[in-house]
């Protein structure tokens, strides 16, 4: 075993540079304070590893993108721990960057004569950012979708030649195959490289110059090895334990909905980018773009002369404080603002719901060649809700809200249909004060119409107690799939009662005497034949002037069908979607 | 023992235990990142196949089979497909040579036993050549040189004829061993 280490030695010469890598001398002794370097050079070592494996998965095009991550995802043994990892230490490496950025500021590392090595710091602190961008975009979900299209649009702001840079990076105008191509060719090939490059003349320069001491020295010298590097190595576990904790405590990283076009998402970039993301809504896109991040650089390479004196040196730690209590505040307002408002929390959960429906389905159907996101194109569950709240939910509510969970600006002037032709929801409509009210027909003309000011509101204590009854008939009518049907004796009885065989009614408040039930004529009010079935209520949303229907007295509801407002096919998945639930009161 | 032995002891054993625990940090850290994916990595060799049933597929008509035996290719096509991610409908996975007899039918696959090259059928000597390295099959499938590159006949697979169609199980085998042990 000696003679071959002494061979390889020999003909390698790598005892004595283990030797000189090691034994550094480090003056006034091992401190925490040194510890950040050494971290990233592991967080990068273990984002290489990690993303080399996680290229053995990937697959960069708009139709498999996605899908081969979310195979990593769910169907890979431990894929969802690879991924995580790659995900929570790509931020920790964004905050071990700022920390040693700001061990370096303070301490004046930055000066002569080592104005170069931070100036090379300055550097990888961009290349680290631009892998950050780039990364985010590769699974093509709707965050990375839409979070590189804002980042991209800022890189036309550039003069001159910022167009044609976007269309480099882009591929060409549209995303699509090309921008996966180019973004991952330059997240796993040409930044990792040049981020390579630039650490090996990082800890060249850094060897050069030694150890930046900060003063007083608290203990005698010694040496990188073991003092130094058995302090970096327990930095390190600790950046690996937080790593680690937060993949399983989140189960891996997040995986939105496949990215849609058409489909918009509330767009927001990763947390470490929110303060320029919030910046954005104070300044011109140019400024923030172009101008800004000129100036930052500009400062940023003159600050090692600018820290010559005292009072320069000065100025640079507070700017740098500055910029970072800066960039906290805009952060902390980007979050607070998107916390009170509600439309982007109902996004938010909207965009998971349809995260956690697009991997169900795909799982349960398998995904086409066309990609996942043509599965939640089709999907009738998705569809449905989508449909409601582009066609209906101005007049319409659906628990409240349009269909999705998102809170509706115009004030509801039709009823909410959660729970459409069940038991409840009929029940709750024959009630006088609710059908009067906001829920059900407080917005129309039928408020003040006959069934309101002359039947409802006229109805006994001994007549009330029956409405529950005519209700469970016509719910039954509806063939709900979430209620069961009645049997076919009670269904006479309560069609009796609907006739009124009995003289439970009084006249003038029979339903007969208006509305038709399995009868040839046609009545004075809506024909209740069938009520809230998938036939009847496609026929309906057709056509409500129908004489089988409102006729003339029609309030507002379009004709969708009639007017070509809608397809009939997309009638279909609306009524479909609308039947397919309980409301949720 | 002095005093200052002592604290040389001290001293030496302080410096083992930073030395070791050093080492085993930084082992920890240098092998992390490869722990990490490789229950991903291994996948493949750990993941049981679920294909255990091999599905009937339909090929041909069997009065599209010329009577006197002579073998005829046809791509199978199967109705779903899954690789990795993507599920696909109705695609062609392969070929077979299908024999007839009669009322029976044998299915050969298209692949070479030896090192899976495809198989071709030579109407003028009326026997399949492999035309990578040169291995002969019979009309029946069997190895017809001593020498054969190949160690096996032709792999047939299970047929069946319904309602004048002609079905077969559509498999795989694991190239260049003597036995036919299907890939799973």
């Amino acid at each position: 075993m000696k003679a071959l280490m002494d061979w390889i030695d020999d003909r390698s010469g790598i005892r004595s540079l283990v030797k000189e890598a090691l034994y550094e001398k480090v003056p006034g002794g091992a401190r925490w304070r040194y510890v950040w370097g050494s971290c990233l050079t592991f967080v990068f070592f273990t984002q290489v590893v990690t993303g080399t494996l996680l290229w053995m998965f990937y697959s960069p095009s708009t139709q498999t993108a996605w899908e081969s991550v979310y195979y990593l995802e769910y169907h890979v043994a431990g894929g969802w721990f690879l991924r995580g990892v790659h995900h929570y230490m790509a931020q920790a490496m964004i905050v071990l960057l700022v920390l040693h950025l700001m061990q370096v500021v303070i301490d004046g590392a930055y000066k002569a004569p080592r104005e170069l090595n931070f100036w090379f710091g300055i550097m990888m602190l961009g290349v680290t950012l631009a892998l950050s961008l780039t990364g985010y975009l590769l699974p093509w979900d709707q965050k990375g979708y839409w979070a590189t299209a804002v980042a991209t649009n800022l890189m036309a702001e550039v003069p001159i030649i910022g167009p044609a840079i976007q269309k480099i990076v882009v591929g060409g105008v549209e995303y699509g195959h090309h921008t996966l191509t180019r973004f991952f060719a330059l997240h796993a090939g040409v930044l990792p490289a040049s981020l390579v490059g630039l650490v090996v003349v990082h800890i060249y320069l850094f060897r050069k110059h030694g150890i930046h001491v900060k003063e007083p020295r608290p203990k005698r010298d010694s040496y990188f090895w073991p003092d130094q590097v058995l302090k970096d190595g327990v930095a390190c576990l600790a950046v690996l334990l937080a790593v680690v904790t937060l993949t399983i405590y989140f189960h891996g990283a997040p995986l939105g909905p496949p990215a849609d076009p058409s489909n918009e998402f509330p767009a927001r970039p990763e947390w470490y980018f929110l303060f320029l993301f919030q910046l954005l809504k104070y300044v011109p896109a140019f400024w923030g773009a172009v101008i800004i991040p000129a100036f930052l650089v500009l400062w940023m390479f003159l600050q090692p002369f600018i820290g010559k004196t005292k009072a320069g040196h000065n100025f640079n730690v507070g700017f740098w404080w500055t910029l970072i209590a800066g960039s906290v505040a805009l952060t902390a307002l980007a979050i607070s603002e998107d916390q009170a408002n509600l439309k982007h929390g109902a996004a938010i959960e909207e965009a998971n719901w349809q995260a956690e429906r697009g991997v169900k389905i795909a799982t349960n159907d398998g995904i086409p060649t066309a990609g996942a996101v043509s599965l939640l194109r089709k999907d009738p569950e998705n569809l449905g809700r989508r449909l409601f709240a582009s066609h209906c939910s101005s007049c319409h509510r659906y628990n409240g809200h349009d269909g999705r969970g998102y809170p509706v600006d115009d004030p509801q002037s039709a009823a909410d249909l959660a729970g459409f032709a069940s038991v409840e929801w009929i029940t709750e409509l024959l009630d006088h004060d609710h059908y009067t009210s906001a829920k059900y027909f407080g917005g129309t003309e039928f408020k003040d119409g006959t069934m309101a000011r002359k039947v409802l509101a006229k109805y006994t204590e001994e007549e009330k107690k029956l409405l529950p009854e005519i209700a469970r008939l016509l719910a039954n009518g509806a063939e709900l799939p979430y209620e069961s049907a009645l049997d076919e004796e009670k269904k006479e009885e309560l069609l009796g009662l609907f006739y009124n065989d009995d003289f439970k009614f009084e006249d003038g408040r029979a339903c007969i005497e208006c509305h038709d039930i399995d009868s040839e004529e046609e009545g004075y009010a809506p024909d209740l034949t069938g009520y809230g079935s998938r036939e009847w209520l496609i026929a309906f949303i057709e056509n409500p002037e129908d004489s089988r229907f409102y006729g003339k007295k029609n309030d507002r509801m379009p004709c969708y069908g009639r007017d070509s407002k809608l397809k009939s096919e997309e009638i279909e998945i609306v009524v479909d979607w609308l039947r397919s639930k309980p409301s949720n009161f | 023992m002095t005093e200052k032995d002592e604290q040389t002891d001290d001293n030496k054993n302080r410096r083992k235990f930073i030395v070791t625990s050093t080492i085993g940090a930084s082992a920890a850290c240098a092998l992390f990142p490869f722990a990490s994916g490789l229950p991903s990595v291994l996948d493949p060799v750990t993941k049981k196949s679920d294909g255990a049933s091999t599905p009937w597929t339909k090929v041909t008509a069997l009065a599209s089979l010329p009577e006197d035996g002579t073998p005829t290719k046809f791509e199978v096509v199967l109705e779903k497909v899954k690789d990795a991610w993507t599920t696909y409908t109705n695609i062609p996975v392969g070929a077979v040579y299908l024999a007839r007899s009669g009322d029976k039918v044998t299915a050969y696959n298209l692949k070479c036993p030896h090192l899976g090259c495809a198989i071709d059928y030579r109407s003028k000597s009326n026997d399949y050549f492999c035309p990578c390295h040169n291995s002969t099959f019979a009309l029946d499938g069997s190895v017809t040189t001593e020498n054969s590159p190949s160690p096996r006949g032709m792999d047939t697979m299970d047929t069946k004829i319904e309602d004048g169609s002609v079905w077969i199980r559509f498999q795989q085998f694991r190239p260049n061993i003597a036995e036919k042990i299907p890939l799973s």
